[in-house]
């Protein structure tokens, strides 16, 4: 790991020379390590590192955005003494995994239109309805999204450090939990001066689960009635050498 | 030892799991019942979702029951006519309860409607126990004998069919309209239902109790299995590792168990049961009365 780092940062530090012999000349430069995380049944949290080198002046923000999935908050409400699931909202590309890290506080660094506008902290993340079957405010439902994914720790409450190093080279560390999602990551680098955003760059990140444990879960979602007939097989296999290792004795 | 279960997404420890399965094994083989009754809840307390709880379950009641039900067809104790019937109103109970199961997850009060079924079923199944084992305790000689062959309205039902085995002459809706409901139990909360059916069987049908105990095992093995593939196909909620473990657990318990109960008077034992069951009950109760640290909870929205 440490071997992969050094070889990486060498490969960063002449990244905007190259750059600068091309034809544009590139203000951002970034990549991620690892690339690809694989979930197996000892899986206990990952970190992943973005480097970057930047050629002008200014501040840094990157974002880890994980897959998008629709997602339902629901409002429990007392009725006949039970707490029942009533109101409910559905919210549209609700992002699973959520981090932000930035050289500076991110309200220093641009104004509240401009984080909206870029989703930029998990207060800022875009959340649009596809129903709503309430008559309160849907804000509630909103920041309900944000609580139980704070609550399970995939929004990350706190702001990462970026460190910047003689003003070009930069980097940034963003934990994954182990309860992770699986899919495609996405992590945004933005290079900010004045309130106004120079550059961007994406970097893209891969979570998937390995070993048996991954293969089980593909096989029995997507061949659910093999997947079914294999498990019963297995339980009266189960059983029946039960029965028969117990008759003997 | 931790173990990450791929369907219910949860790592736990591999010697609880055996333990749980043993534990549920003593008790079924100490007290005769399947055990379905009490795992769902257990697990569920243990943090798997109720949804593989259910599914897991139905599987589970597999394992558990078929060495049971070889041993009473070698023994010529199943009524293969009667358990045909269980098992064709099981299918379709199996199959409607899925689906209503499927429907209520996509509603989002399919962890509200298991819990309601257990509440209540537990409590209703716990304090019959309880009341029946004390007065058992309080007047242990004066057995009462019934009839062997009594005739209520049942047999005044349509369809009639002759059953060899248990020789009757009766209708064939009784045991398909049973198997229908035990199907639906079976798919809401990944229990066998024996004993539902026992009882349907000794007392409304009239079947001889030598071939009740052979005939309730085939039916809940058929019907399990039935909900077990319909659980695996529509909701994707079995989970082959946990139910493997548990079973293992089971067989062995099992066998201790039954050897057990034998130094125990039995209405002591069934006042035991009922304690337990009323406990779990009661704790399921208090999950749903209780206020909620949210009221708010955000899921991912189930796919069509």
């Amino acid at each position: 790991m440490a071997g992969a780092m050094l070889v990486l940062f060498g490969a960063l530090m002449g990244a905007p020379m190259n750059v600068s012999l091309g034809a544009g000349n590139e203000p951002l430069v970034v990549d991620l390590l690892p690339q690809r995380i694989e979930i197996d049944s000892s899986f206990s949290g990952s970190t992943v590192i973005l480097f970057g080198v930047k050629t002008v002046p200014g501040d840094i923000i990157v974002t880890l955005r994980g897959p998008e999935a629709p997602v339902v908050v629901r409002r429990k409400r007392r009725v006949a003494g039970i707490w029942i699931n009533r109101d409910s909202v559905a919210f549209r590309d609700v992002p699973q995994y959520y981090a932000l890290a930035a050289s500076r506080p991110v309200e220093e660094l641009m104004n509240v239109q401009e984080l909206n506008r870029n989703q930029i902290g998990s207060d800022h993340i875009l959340l649009n309805t596809i129903w709503t079957r309430t008559m309160e405010e849907v804000d509630n439902f909103r920041e309900a999204v944000r609580r139980g994914r704070m609550t399970e720790d995939l929004y990350a409450p706190e702001i990462g450090e970026i460190v910047i190093i003689d003003d070009s080279l930069f980097r940034a560390t963003l934990t994954l939990p182990a309860n992770v999602p699986t899919g495609e990551y996405v992590a945004e680098t933005i290079l900010v001066r004045d309130g106004e955003i120079l550059s961007r760059r994406e970097a893209h990140l891969t979570v998937e689960k390995s070993g048996i444990s991954a293969e089980i879960y593909d096989f029995a979602k997507g061949q659910g009635a093999l997947y079914g007939l294999i498990a019963i097989a297995a339980a009266l296999l189960a059983g029946w050498a039960g029965g028969v290792a117990f008759r003997k004795n | 030892m931790e173990i990450y279960l791929p369907i219910a997404e949860i790592s736990t420890n591999v010697f609880l799991l055996l333990g749980l399965g043993g534990a549920i094994g003593f008790l079924s083989g100490m007290f005769g019942v399947g055990g379905g009754f009490l795992m769902t809840p257990l697990l569920i307390f243990l943090g798997v979702p109720p949804t593989v709880a259910v599914g897991t379950g139905t599987n589970l009641i597999v394992a558990a029951s078929v060495s049971g039900m070889m041993a009473h067809w070698r023994r010529g104790n199943v009524d293969f006519r009667m358990g045909a019937l269980l098992f064709s109103g099981g299918i379709g109970g199996s199959w409607l309860g899925v689906w209503l199961f499927k429907a209520l997850r996509e509603a989002g009060q399919i962890d509200l409607v298991i819990s309601l079924f257990y509440v209540v079923f537990l409590t209703v199944v716990g304090s019959l126990m309880g009341a029946e084992s004390v007065r058992a305790a309080l007047r242990r000689n004066t057995s009462r004998r019934r009839k062997a062959h009594q005739h209520n309205w049942f047999h005044g039902l349509p369809f009639k069919l002759r059953f060899r085995r248990s020789k009757l002459y009766v209708s064939a809706l009784p045991p398909i309209v049973v198997g229908f409901l035990m199907g639906l139990l079976a798919a809401f909360m990944g229990v066998g239902g024996g004993f539902i059916m026992i009882p349907v069987m000794i007392y409304l049908i009239g079947m001889p109790t030598s071939v009740v105990v052979g005939t309730s095992l085939f039916g809940i093995v058929v019907v399990s299995t039935v909900s077990s593939f319909a659980h695996a196909v529509q909701n994707h909620n079995v989970d082959i590792i946990l139910a493997l473990l548990l079973a293992v657990g089971a067989v062995i318990g099992a066998q201790y168990g039954s050897r057990f109960s034998q130094r125990i008077k039995g209405e002591y034992l069934r006042g035991l049961l009922a304690v337990m069951v009323l406990a779990v009950g009661g704790r399921l109760l208090y999950g749903l009365v209780a206020r909620p640290e949210d009221l708010y909870s955000a899921t991912l929205m189930v796919m069509r």
